[in-house]
């Protein structure tokens, strides 16, 4: 992959600006009409998936010049590929794949941020893309899982980084692991042994590094025999179901989120949630469960030579419409006792929660005031609470509440649908 | 063409650091063009303040809001209006809303929806500004143009601030004719050459009656939109005709009877483009309609106050459809469909799946006028398309225009499109060529004139000639609004 493979569509932006907003059928009225956290607070048309399509051409036609604005442009957008999903109702174009690739030349062109360096280099020494606080299965103390390093099993219960290493998210990966456990899953953890997708590192920038880590969680599943893979994170997932796939290093692995896990699981009758937990709860759509799981497209072909975009083999975009949507809201609605109202901005069009893209790491900020927008939409459905599926996402809501003083609570579905399991 | 560090200074204390910059790389992702520096105003007295500060350095400036389109040299202000995105008022008794520039469309009318209120969509889509100058497809019963424009704050390019129509006298917005100054024809470009000098920085845009649902039922994840139910009383049908004489005559018959909500001379290339999610799909959604019509058509859509209402208008469309000789295209009554074109014609206005995604970029020739003179010119300049079709050059649409009744319909807007690659030199040279000959032949052949379409320095002279001078009387008032020429000919407000 390349930026230069991306010139002809970002030559096709028109600078309609509809990148800016969600999809024009789904705006509601004059709030929550902006879909891009980027654009929305730093204004200049730059910082919006059609200005990064413009800077991509131009530079790729008359060379990089890379002042600290453009590097300011670069590093202050989520990757949550928002931008792609509104345009790409209408137009044919590949949008935040071009985003990508742009970052990725700016790491191999030395013009990297500090604080993505730190932590792409913590991730090369420690297997982990937050710094470690422990060893990196703590939390399974106690619950006797099956260690799948020694023991064979049919599942592999992956946690990620930031679950792993942040106690305060200790109790999603024993929620998943009890619940998991009461299904009779057959399971068990790499525990010390598992080590980071790489995905993140891969939004970052850090091409080469995600390919190592790619490789050595592919290593590990196939020296263990392991045909899936269960996750909590959806950044785990969607480095495992899509980027992987992308590189061709997937081979046959079966993954899944812990959602559409559960939803089978329910679907089976191997699991009834029967206790009541009233709660009104809004859900928050994570960008790497929702639009950015999306199965991977593999194609390769040219323009059909004429008047028409057309291609040979016909190109398929992934415009978000096959993320997972449906699996946490069923989960959910399982739940004796909560009562969901949505959001104005959800599914493929929902708001980020502002942690992606390395954002957390090189613009703290930024992240917040980006969790603190998406706190006052979830204010504005009369919720208690905003339920994710997702630890980032959680961490930086609860950071927003803090600061803003908000009342909201948050919770990850797996906490909900434990407790309602007798 | 970069500021001085001075002059830059002096930009800056009008808005802040954080607003102004003029780094090479935010430029280019403007529009491709090195502006001397592009700010970001947050009211009307920054404008104001910039648009003075212009006039003492003789910088052009330039107005922008969502951005779709404009011309732009190379040195010029670029005002980028998106911070002043606020809806002011909403007035349901005297049918008026007032805005600033960066509200969208799309807000705008999705606030009034729950009113039971609407606006004229124009054309370019409701991802635009909603205080745009414009036709769109609910000409029929919102009218077009400038009559949605009441009140106009408006700064002029001399930095002065100007309140039109009642605003002027009493601080209403509900006229844009008085008691007050009228300016009506020099801020909506009623004179060529089409461009609105100054910047508004609030209108109030007349709105209207909505017959509909406060919100569409729209299910399914993007791009696969559709109504979950076509809301009551509504329904939205392509009719075709067995010629362009009888669809025009259906036309003027539809709009005396005033039923129509939205009426649309949609071709039926750009019908296959709005139902369809990728350009392959299109092409062969095309190729499928153009099988099913006998001629050129249009698309409507009947909303009614009531059930009867609704049986009353769909009654009377029977029968004007069936006078002329109409067919409905039946696969687009299937409801999905109908649904997709139903929703997708009002709250986008249809606009980027017909325009852009096929080739790319379009060039096109728009007209408003006597409508069966104009569509006379476009069936000419249609058949002059088909060498570029048949070469490859343009995307093939069967070579139609398309176009819709104003009001009663005997007003109204015709246009042609050839959609193509930008990238390709031929087709570009070929296109250019093609815009060339049929504006020219409008104009040799008496259907109308237009302007901008030659660079020929004598050739607003001798156009001007024939209509009245106009330019001279337009270069006179330009004078005196534009002292220093700070305002740019051409582009209007987008």
């Amino acid at each position: 992959m390349s930026l230069e493979q991306y010139q002809g569509d970002m030559d096709m932006c028109c600078r309609c600006s509809t990148c800016k907003f969600v999809p024009l059928q789904k705006v509601g009225g004059f709030d929550f009409v902006n879909v891009c956290p980027s654009i929305s607070k730093f204004n200049f048309h730059s910082y919006s998936g059609g200005g990064r399509m413009n800077i991509g051409a131009n530079m790729l036609r008359h060379g990089f010049n890379y002042t600290d604005r453009l590097l300011d442009i670069v590093y202050n957008c989520q990757q949550c590929g928002a931008c792609g999903v509104s345009c790409n109702y209408a137009m044919d174009m590949e949008v935040l794949a071009p985003i990508t690739e742009f970052r990725i030349k700016c790491v191999s062109d030395g013009k990297t941020h500090p604080a993505l360096d730190a932590a792409v280099a913590g991730m090369r020494e420690t297997g982990s893309i937050v710094p470690p606080t422990g060893k990196r299965g703590d939390w399974a103390k106690g619950l006797k899982l099956k260690d799948a390093t020694k023991e064979k099993v049919e599942v592999l219960l992956y946690i990620g980084d930031l679950t792993s290493h942040d106690a305060k998210l200790h109790k999603l990966a024993r929620a998943t692991a009890k619940i998991l456990q009461k299904a009779g899953v057959d399971f068990g953890i790499a525990g010390d042994a598992e080590t980071s997708t790489g995905g993140m590192a891969y939004e970052m920038g850090y091409e080469a590094d995600f390919q190592t880590q790619a490789r050595k969680n592919m290593t590990f599943i196939e020296q263990h025999g392991i045909r899936t893979v269960v996750t909590p994170s959806p950044h785990a997932y969607q480095a495992f179901k899509v980027l992987y796939d992308k590189f061709q290093l997937r081979g046959d692995l079966r993954v899944f989120h812990i959602t559409e896990y559960l939803q089978q699981l329910l679907d089976e009758g191997r699991l009834t949630p029967t206790k009541r937990v009233d709660l009104a709860v809004t859900y928050h759509d994570p960008c790497h469960l929702g639009r950015l799981s999306e199965p991977w497209q593999h194609w390769q072909g040219k323009k059909v030579p004429g008047d028409r975009f057309v291609f040979d083999p016909p190109k398929v975009y992934r415009r978000g419409t096959n993320g997972v949507y449906d699996a946490p809201r069923e989960v959910l609605g399982s739940i004796p006792g909560v009562k969901l109202t949505e959001m104005q901005r959800t599914k493929e069009y929902a708001w980020c929660c502002g942690a992606g893209g390395g954002v957390a790491q090189s613009n703290p900020e930024f992240a917040e005031w980006t969790a603190r927008e998406r706190i006052n939409e979830a204010e504005t459905t009369g919720a208690e609470a905003i339920v994710t599926a997702c630890g980032w996402c959680a961490n930086n809501f609860n950071a927003a509440i803090d600061a803003a003083g908000s009342r909201l609570k948050v919770f990850d579905i797996v906490e909900l649908f434990e407790q309602s399991l007798a | 063409m970069a500021l001085s560090k001075d002059v830059y200074a002096e930009f800056e204390a009008i808005v802040g650091p954080e607003y102004i910059c003029d780094d090479p790389v935010i430029m280019y992702s403007y529009h491709n063009v090195q502006h001397a520096a592009v700010l970001l105003p947050e009211n009307a007295a920054q404008v104001q303040a910039i648009v003075k500060l212009c006039n003492k350095h003789k910088l052009q400036f330039r107005p922008v809001c969502t951005g779709w389109t404009g011309k732009f040299v190379p040195g010029m202000i670029y005002l980028d209006l998106r911070r002043m995105n606020r809806i002011i008022e909403i007035n349901e008794d005297n049918m008026y809303a007032v805005v600033e520039p960066y509200v969208i469309t799309a807000q705008l009318q999705a606030e009034l929806m729950k009113r039971g209120l609407h606006l004229n969509v124009k054309g370019a889509g409701t991802n635009c500004s909603a205080m745009l100058r414009g036709h769109g497809h609910l000409d029929q019963s919102t009218s077009g143009d400038d009559r949605n424009h009441l009140a106009i704050e408006w700064v002029t390019p001399a930095g002065d601030l100007v309140r039109s129509g009642s605003l002027g006298s009493d601080g209403e917005w509900v006229s844009g004719d008085g008691p007050g100054p009228s300016l009506r024809s020099i801020l909506t470009s009623a004179v060529p050459p089409g461009a609105t000098p100054g910047v508004f920085t609030k209108a109030a845009m007349k709105i209207y009656h909505w017959p509909g649902p406060t919100k569409f039922p729209v299910v399914g994840v993007s791009p696969n939109y559709q109504l979950s139910d076509i809301p009551p009383n509504m329904m939205a049908r392509y009719y075709s005709f067995p010629s362009t004489e009888k669809m025009w005559q259906a036309e003027i018959k539809l709009g005396e009877a005033e039923i129509a909500f939205e009426l649309m001379g949609f071709n039926i290339a750009m019908v296959a483009a709005n139902i369809t999610t990728c350009n392959e799909e299109e092409e062969a959604t095309f190729k499928r309609l153009s099988k099913e019509v006998q001629g050129p058509g249009f698309f409507i859509i009947v909303a009614g106050n009531s059930a009867a209402d609704f049986a009353y208008k769909k009654k009377v469309l029977e029968k004007i459809v069936a006078d002329n000789d109409g067919k409905s295209v039946r696969s687009l009554e299937e409801p999905r469909t109908e649904g997709i074109l139903l929703c997708q014609c009002i709250r986008i206005s249809a606009s980027l799946r017909e325009t852009f995604r096929p080739g790319g970029m379009f060039k096109s020739i728009p007209v408003m006028g006597q409508r069966d003179l104009t569509i006379r010119w476009a069936i000419g300049a249609g058949k002059a398309k088909e060498p570029l079709i048949e070469k490859g050059l343009i995307v093939d649409d069967g070579g139609a225009a398309f176009g819709w009744g104003v009001e009663q319909g005997h007003l109204g807007k015709t246009e042609i499109f050839c959609k193509f690659d930008p990238l390709n030199p031929v087709a570009q040279k070929a296109v250019d060529a093609w815009h060339f000959e049929q504006s020219d032949r409008a104009f040799k052949e008496r259907y109308f004139a237009l302007l901008g379409y030659r660079n020929e320095a004598n050739a607003t002279e001798e156009i001007g000639r024939e209509l009245s001078n106009y330019h001279k009387w337009w270069n006179a008032i330009q004078k005196e609004f534009d002292p220093n020429r700070v305002s740019p000919d051409a582009g209007a407000l987008v």
